[in-house]
């Protein structure tokens, strides 16, 4: 009898054991399913750290000329806006005596770097990569003006010069402003047509009408929403997967660009100091 | 008494299959279901989310900072 309770004992030691082994796998597996998670969320946060998030969107339409020329202009008209802006409060501080010789000469470097803007051949590959280190470069120049401003100028003063600057209105930036408008109707167009490619239908009507500006881009998205959402779950899974696709290739190219530039040593420094 | 053993020895074996066979067949019903349900949860939300991303809004910006 003595043989037999220890031998049940022993049997009962056994499975507790092998079902502790195994409760401890799967936890094993979920820790490790977890380290993954915060080892992403910890590389997404040395990315933010090192190139802003804003940027890598950005350039997520550059793989084709036509995106990469729509971010080009959008820079330039930022620059073109900051050189105004700039030359308004130079003439400002002129009128009350200062000494501007500083602020001059980072406006003579944002000229410079907007001439540079406007050469860039949309069709490099290299375009992405330019693009990011000019737009740092403005970043930059901004920021020395904004902080040789500071230092002549008292909060009341700057105030108002800001809200002098704020009214101020310029054809050149209207004429940015409409240019880019309808090139990137002409990308929202080529999308339209992809989406429809996709779908397998085609509005052309529709699409006539986004280009004249009878339909604005929030009912062509509603529009195109509502067609997918009526299509039974199986066609509408494999809409929405082909449409997740290639959003994904874009992102993807968008980080293998940035990381490009990281193993160049050239995307460094981006929106921090040059 | 043998026989006790015997019996007692192959009653527990069966209860640690069961056991095992359980646990298999629980974790492969858990991974199916988290797979249906990322099919399942293609909502309108989800449809709007990825069309938005596929177009670019007309009066997006560049922000490079302000001057003053």
């Amino acid at each position: 009898m003595k043989k037999i309770w220890t031998l049940l004992i022993m049997l009962m030691i056994f499975i507790s054991i092998s079902s502790l082994a195994i409760a401890d796998e799967v936890e094993e597996d979920n820790d490790d399913e977890e380290e993954f998670g915060e080892e992403n969320e910890g590389e997404n946060e040395t990315e933010d750290l090192d190139i802003d998030n804003k940027t890598v969107e950005e350039i997520k339409i550059m793989n084709n000329s036509l995106g990469a020329e729509i971010r080009l202009l959008q820079l330039q008209k930022a620059i073109v806006k900051n050189l105004l802006k700039g030359e308004m409060a130079v003439e400002v501080l002129k009128g009350l005596g200062y000494n501007t010789t500083t602020l001059e000469a980072i406006l003579s470097e944002m000229k410079n770097l907007l001439e540079e803007v406007k050469a860039v051949n949309t069709s490099s590959n290299d375009s992405v990569q330019i693009f990011v280190e000019f737009k740092s470069q403005a970043k930059n120049l901004t920021k020395q003006f904004r902080e040789t401003i500071k230092e002549i100028l008292d909060g009341e003063k700057l105030r108002e010069i800001r809200e002098r600057i704020r009214e101020m209105i310029s054809e050149e930036l209207e004429n940015y402003s409409k240019m880019i408008r309808n090139k990137i109707k002409q990308f929202n167009r080529n999308q339209l047509y992809k989406l429809y490619g996709i779908i397998g239908e085609v509005n052309n009507s529709f699409v006539e009408k986004y280009l004249n500006g009878n339909v604005s881009l929030a009912q062509v998205k509603l529009q195109i929403s509502k067609t997918i959402n009526q299509m039974n779950k199986e066609k509408k899974y494999e809409i929405f997967s082909e449409i997740k696709k290639g959003n994904i290739k874009k992102k993807i190219h968008a980080q293998a660009s940035m990381d490009d530039m990281k193993n160049k040593g050239k995307g460094k420094g981006n929106g921090k100091g040059k | 008494m043998n026989k006790k053993i015997i019996s007692i020895f192959f009653l527990l074996i069966i209860l640690l299959s069961i056991t095992l066979i359980y646990n298999f067949y629980d974790k492969v019903g858990t991974d199916e279901k988290q797979y249906d349900s990322s099919i399942e949860t293609i909502d309108e939300n989800n449809v709007s989310e990825e069309i938005d991303d596929t177009f670019i809004e007309e009066d997006e910006e560049i922000e490079i900072g302000e001057m003053v």
